[in-house]
């Protein structure tokens, strides 16, 4: 008879503990640095090599580039259709200009699959966006960015 | 006290599934009973196919890690280091010890996480609201860690062939050896709720039986098996990674019924505690990540190997014919074979003792159907 | 004109009792409405959760915006169910269900209470005829889970309605009387709560309760885990909400019922009698969100084993020495 009766104190021990829930969307939750949400582009810095679209194990990345007067390559459009990416984050381990990342965008929500197809355009507003959320997150990038610089 | 005998019956079909709150997933179970008694049983599976094995032959092994982590996707780490493991072996590559460690670690945690998620969720399935949320409070925190290293709470992608991904974040480790004791202290808490329940007990003592030849002839492995008491852990037995380095004990059943099955995943959280407590103080510092090329061309051959998941052993078998893809993959599910058992079990039952060992078997619907 | 338990029947009695009756409809409609949101807020509690918090402050509305969804969604009647019964089932079911109320002597005034003398056998009586509708609630779903619910549900409701009626005479037998209102007096009388000498009773009732309410540990007529919901399967919308209304009405009589019997009803020092009721009342809701919490769910067959086998010899031992008790001290 002794059992039920420990279960039942257990049960009443947890009622006044601190609650754990997240009070989302009025609180955001705190993602990690290394979070993998929706990525986010940074156009200038492309080379159009296309490694991010060939490592890509759904072939989700399509892109495009053209050569500018000073042949350099530089790149038109650039989507990602959010309907299949499966955020594994293998894009940007290839990248090699480290210009296509990852935020902490996570509502991706929508009503139609149409929208879920995004363009070059939101994914660099996305970047955006982050650089105001995590302006010292942003600034470590570049600034491991100018480290590595003179080494390659 | 067979009530066909005493009362005439009509057999009826029930299909219980594939929408219903306890399959666990799309599971759809024909159940034919006469009365409360079920005379057969025959699990319909295949809702959640992707097909994982074919599309694996058109795809780099580096790009089949994501893959893998969809198959059991509660214990997403121990998937992604079985396929690791098996193309390290192929390859012969060796792995840096800073990145053993750091395996065994998320694997341990990943094991302690999917069992509680086994005992919330069966808990569930017999009525009992309250351990099931209890569950989850510790397995956020295990989810949060992982996020914090690989940064995805359930489809990790962390292991690369060679090494780990990430090294740990600073201060990670000591978020890890914080939450052993916090740990311990709530296995003992659902030993208080549960495991002395009378009515839990009365549910499952005694229920869904079978003894170590049944479990071998049916290839079980994992908790299945050693509910029976045969003591079978690839971790000791074909010790893999860095096992043989930690003391931990491989705890058996007695009686092969629903109440080892649950009792175990309790004693293993325990065992798994010990290993990470021993990881973390061993760990040495070092890179994470292997000499291994670019491209990854396994060199023509069949390989096989397998590793202690948390429902059984994980095997990934793969042909090869020297290109950078698999000529073949064949994944060893262990939720898969584990299945296989359960008409068997089924078979004149009573009715309300369905629930007590479908749960027990331990499925997850997205190995089951890869 | 309020002492119409009394008086002839006549117009203006008449109306009191009209208005006793919307009364107390509300007044049940409102213990259901909290009662329901209390359950959740001590279920969130008690698993780490903070419960609805997001309509009304506190969410205190969130149930009135339940039923107003309910109200508003479409009344869907399986095609190959059995039209009529299926639509009176849920009325079946609550209409006795809230007649049970009349009996409940809520405060010392018991002006809304029906002084009948044969209090306790009404209660029982009619808490018998709710299993009606939900046994036909199930049959006429012509569903296989809905039937095996329903059918079920009957066999528990039925069975256990033995014990409780057991565990009933004993306190009958130390009151000596049926009418609730002089159950109460006795006790005041006494200046005992009946739990203490009736312990043995009390635990069979505590038992025996919980299963008539169909709560976990007993909740097997609708095991979501097993039968998806069991006899209301395929019910939906407002008569849905009927069969969940009965359900929380039935809880609150037994509340009221447990309160009366065993702990002293509104008798009680300092604090006003209705609240000293609604304390008692409180407590015995509370203990049933708790077992909630905690319980699994017991199995068909032991639950008949329970029934037959624990219970009810432990019923008839309690009447026995409660017999042997009172004689005793009659006579002494
Ligand atoms: S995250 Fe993975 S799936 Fe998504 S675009 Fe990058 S490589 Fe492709
Ligand atoms: S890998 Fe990086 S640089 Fe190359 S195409 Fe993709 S985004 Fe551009």
């Amino acid at each position: 008879m002794l059992g039920f009766l420990k279960g039942l104190s257990v049960t009443l021990s947890q009622l006044p503990k601190k609650k754990v829930t997240i009070q989302y969307p009025d609180v955001q939750p705190e993602w990690p640095e290394r979070f993998r949400g929706v990525h986010r582009f940074i156009p200038e810095d492309c080379t159009v090599c296309n490694q991010c679209a060939r490592i890509c194990p759904t072939n989700c990345i399509s892109l495009s580039g053209t050569r500018d007067e000073n042949k350099k390559l530089r790149i038109d459009t650039y989507d990602i259709n959010f309907d299949i990416c499966i955020l594994c984050g293998l894009c940007t381990e290839v990248c090699p200009t480290e210009c296509i990342l990852m935020s902490d965008t996570f509502e991706l929500a929508n009503e139609s699959r149409d929208k879920l197809y995004l363009d070059m355009h939101w994914l660099y507003e996305n970047q955006l966006r982050y650089t105001q959320r995590h302006p010292e997150r942003v600034a470590q990038e570049a600034a491991k960015d100018h480290e590595e610089a003179p080494a390659t | 006290m067979d009530e066909r005998d005493v009362v005439r019956t009509e057999e009826m079909l029930l299909n219980v599934g594939p929408q219903h709150p306890s399959t666990h997933g799309v599971f759809r179970l024909i159940v034919k009973i006469s009365g409360e008694t079920i005379l057969d049983a025959e699990p319909v599976i295949g809702y959640l196919h992707r097909g994982t094995e074919k599309l694996a032959e058109n795809l780099q092994y580096t790009q089949i890690i994501p893959y893998t982590d969809r198959l059991d996707y509660l214990a997403a780490m121990l998937n992604n280091y079985a396929l690791c493991h098996t193309v390290e072996q192929a390859l012969g590559v060796e792995i840096p010890e800073r990145a053993e460690y750091l395996r065994v670690i998320v694997m341990e945690l990943q094991r302690i996480a999917s069992h509680l998620l086994f005992i919330g969720a069966y808990l569930m399935d017999l009525g009992a609201m309250g351990p099931f949320l209890y569950a989850f409070q510790e397995r956020e925190r295990i989810v949060q860690m992982f996020n914090e290293i690989c940064g995805a709470r359930l489809t990790y992608n962390y292991m690369r062939i060679g090494g780990v991904r990430w090294d740990a974040p600073p201060g990670w480790l000591d978020q890890v050896r914080e939450f052993i004791p916090y740990m311990r202290e709530r296995l003992k808490m659902y030993d208080d709720l549960i495991t002395g329940n009378e009515i839990f007990l009365n549910r499952v003592r005694g229920v869904g039986k079978y003894d170590t030849e049944t479990a071998l002839a049916y290839g079980l492995s994992g908790i299945n098996l050693r509910c029976t008491g045969l003591e079978w852990d690839l971790r000791r037995k074909k010790p893999y990674s860095i096992y043989d380095r930690f003391d931990f004990e491989i705890p058996v059943g007695k009686n092969g019924d629903c109440f080892d099955r649950y009792y175990l995943h309790l004693l293993e959280m325990r065992e798994s505690l010990k290993i990470v407590e021993q990881a973390i103080e061993q760990i040495p510092s070092g890179p994470v990540l292997g000499k291994v090329p670019k491209l990854i061309r396994v060199p023509a051959g069949e390989y096989y190997s397998g590793i202690e998941g948390a429902r059984g052993e994980i095997g990934f078998y793969i042909v090869s014919d020297g290109k950078d893809k698999p000529y073949r993959l064949k994944i060893r599910k262990p939720s898969f074979v584990n299945l296989q058992l359960l008409p068997e079990l089924l078979r004149g039952e009573s009715m309300s003792n369905l629930l007590a060992i479908l749960g027990a078997v331990d499925i997850v619907l997205g190995e089951v159907d890869a | 004109m309020w002492q119409w338990q009394t008086q002839p029947l006549t117009w203006s009695t008449f109306l009191a009792m009209l208005i006793g009756t919307v009364v107390i409809l509300l007044l049940a409609l409102g213990v259901v409405t909290y009662g329901i949101l209390a359950e959740r807020k001590v279920l969130g509690w008690m698993q780490g959760r903070i419960g609805p918090n997001r309509v009304g402050p506190f969410g205190l509305l969130q149930t009135v915006a339940d039923v107003l969804k309910l109200f508003i969604k479409e009344d869907v009647v399986p095609a190959a169910a059995d039209r009529p019964l299926f639509l009176l089932a849920p009325v079946l079911a609550f209409v006795p269900a809230f007649m049970a109320l009349a009996v409940i002597p809520f405060s010392m005034q018991h002006i809304f209470t029906a002084g009948i003398g044969t209090g306790l056998l009404y209660y029982l009586a009619l808490s018998a005829l709710t299993i009606h509708g939900v046994m036909l609630g199930g049959w006429a779903s012509n569903n296989k889970y809905s039937l095996i619910g329903g059918m079920r549900s009957a066999a528990q409701m039925l069975s256990y309605e033995v014990p409780l009626g057991l565990s009933l005479v004993g306190v009958a037998l130390l009151a000596g009387s049926l009418n609730l209102n002089d159950v109460v007096r006795a006790q005041q009388h006494l200046g005992l709560w009946f739990i203490i000498p009736q312990f043995l009773g009390f635990c069979v009732f505590i038992v025996a309760a919980t299963a008539e309410l169909n709560r976990t540990p007993f909740d097997l007529p609708e095991a979501e885990s097993e039968l998806v919901a069991g006899y209301h399967t395929e019910y939906s919308g407002f008569r849905w909400a009927f069969f969940m209304l009965t359900e929380y009405v039935y809880l609150f009589a037994m509340a009221g019922l447990t309160a009366t019997l065993f702990l002293g009803g509104w008798s009680g020092p300092w604090l006003p009698g209705w609240l000293w009721f609604a304390l008692k009342a409180a407590a015995f809701f509370f203990f049933q969100f708790w077992l909630r919490n905690t319980m699994p769910r017991i199995r068909a067959d032991q639950l008949m084993t329970l029934c037959w086998k624990v219970l009810l010899p432990l019923g008839l031992v309690n009447l026995v020495l409660t017999a042997v008790l009172k004689a005793v001290l009659l006579k002494g």
